[in-house]
């Protein structure tokens, strides 16, 4: 019973945890090799992580999804620790509109043709900072989505998230604000109002007590008077 | 229609916080003005007094500029919104 009353408790820290980490922008450092564009038969296991269809049209779980190959450099620690080692990642590349994650991104030809700009393909090669938010999972085809590609000298740089720093700034602003005004709003407004409603529950206490004096008198008589029948 | 739900919700959420600051903005004034009267009153003074001073300095804090501030709360998210908007498209 406590260990499961422990996993209720974690679960929802998972969840915030498991969100956090699919919205907010991480970088990567990486050499894009081709770009692709390939028809996504979409199901429920993976519909959750593509974007909505676009605002003009209908919403189809067949489309196409334009994606970004790449080898990036591998990383620990949600990227702050590169590595030295290299592995491929694909990336998709999707518009995210107006609602979900407020990415507002709406240059997905452009980034595209960006990364064909940027691309190591021609020979040279061409280190980029891919910013993107989402998940790699083979399993359930999904892939993260890019939403920008800034060009850099070479794999050694260091990245600063300053976004992602402010945003859990604001996150414990946030946070303490609404606990202040939670706890104005219990010292004038709720606990006034308890003090009265003990005040209240006092009284009604009284009266049971009374009552159940009383009820104790009947009950006792009785108990009495049937105890008279019992054999001695 | 995504951009029409979005202003929608939007407009909602920050109206729901512009009023729950306003709340907690007022409350927070009327406690100074309470702790203020009772320094300066150790003993308790005269409690229509009290009232008085109390109401005079709400009166002054409802037409004062911290009261404007709190319409920041409709300024600041749609600026955001634009500059994320601004950095991911015009980059």
């Amino acid at each position: 019973m406590k260990k499961t009353l422990l996993v209720l408790k974690i679960l929802p820290f998972l969840f915030v945890f498991g969100l956090l980490d699919y919205v907010l922008p991480q970088h990567d450092i990486a050499k894009i090799t081709s770009t692709t564009e390939i028809e996504q038969n979409l199901s429920w296991m993976n519909r959750l992580f593509y974007a909505q269809a676009d605002s003009g049209n209908v919403a189809s779980d067949k489309r196409y999804v334009r994606f970004i190959n790449a080898e990036r450099r591998k990383s620990w620690l949600f990227g702050f620790f590169p590595r030295d080692s290299y592995g491929v990642m694909v990336y998709r590349n999707e518009d995210t509109g107006w609602i979900w994650p407020p990415y507002f991104k709406f240059d997905t030809s452009d980034l595209q043709a960006e990364a064909d700009a940027a691309s190591s393909l021609t020979g040279e090669e061409q280190w980029v900072v891919i910013t993107h938010y989402g998940w790699r999972n083979k399993f359930f085809s999904i892939y993260p989505n890019v939403v920008g590609i800034r060009e850099i000298s070479g794999p050694d740089v260091t990245i600063i998230p300053w976004f992602n720093i402010f945003f859990f700034i604001f996150l414990a602003v946030a946070y303490f604000f609404i606990r202040a005004m939670w706890r104005q709003f219990r010292e004038r407004s709720v606990d006034p109002l308890l003090e009265d409603a003990g005040e209240v529950w006092d009284k009604v206490d009284d009266h049971a007590d009374a009552a159940s004096e009383k009820a104790r008198g009947i009950w006792g008589r009785f108990m009495a008077w049937l105890a008279t029948w019992r054999k001695k | 229609m995504g951009f029409i739900r979005l202003v929608v919700l939007g407009f909602i959420a920050m109206t729901v916080v512009y009023f729950a600051i306003s709340i907690y903005s007022r409350s927070i004034r009327r406690e100074k003005l309470e702790d203020a009267w009772d320094e300066d009153h150790p003993e308790g003074g005269d409690t229509a007094a009290r009232d008085t001073y109390i109401e005079q300095g709400m009166v002054e804090y409802e037409h004062g500029f911290r009261k404007k501030l709190i319409w920041l709360v409709y300024v600041v998210p749609p600026v955001f919104v634009a500059a994320i908007w601004y950095i991911t498209n015009n980059q």
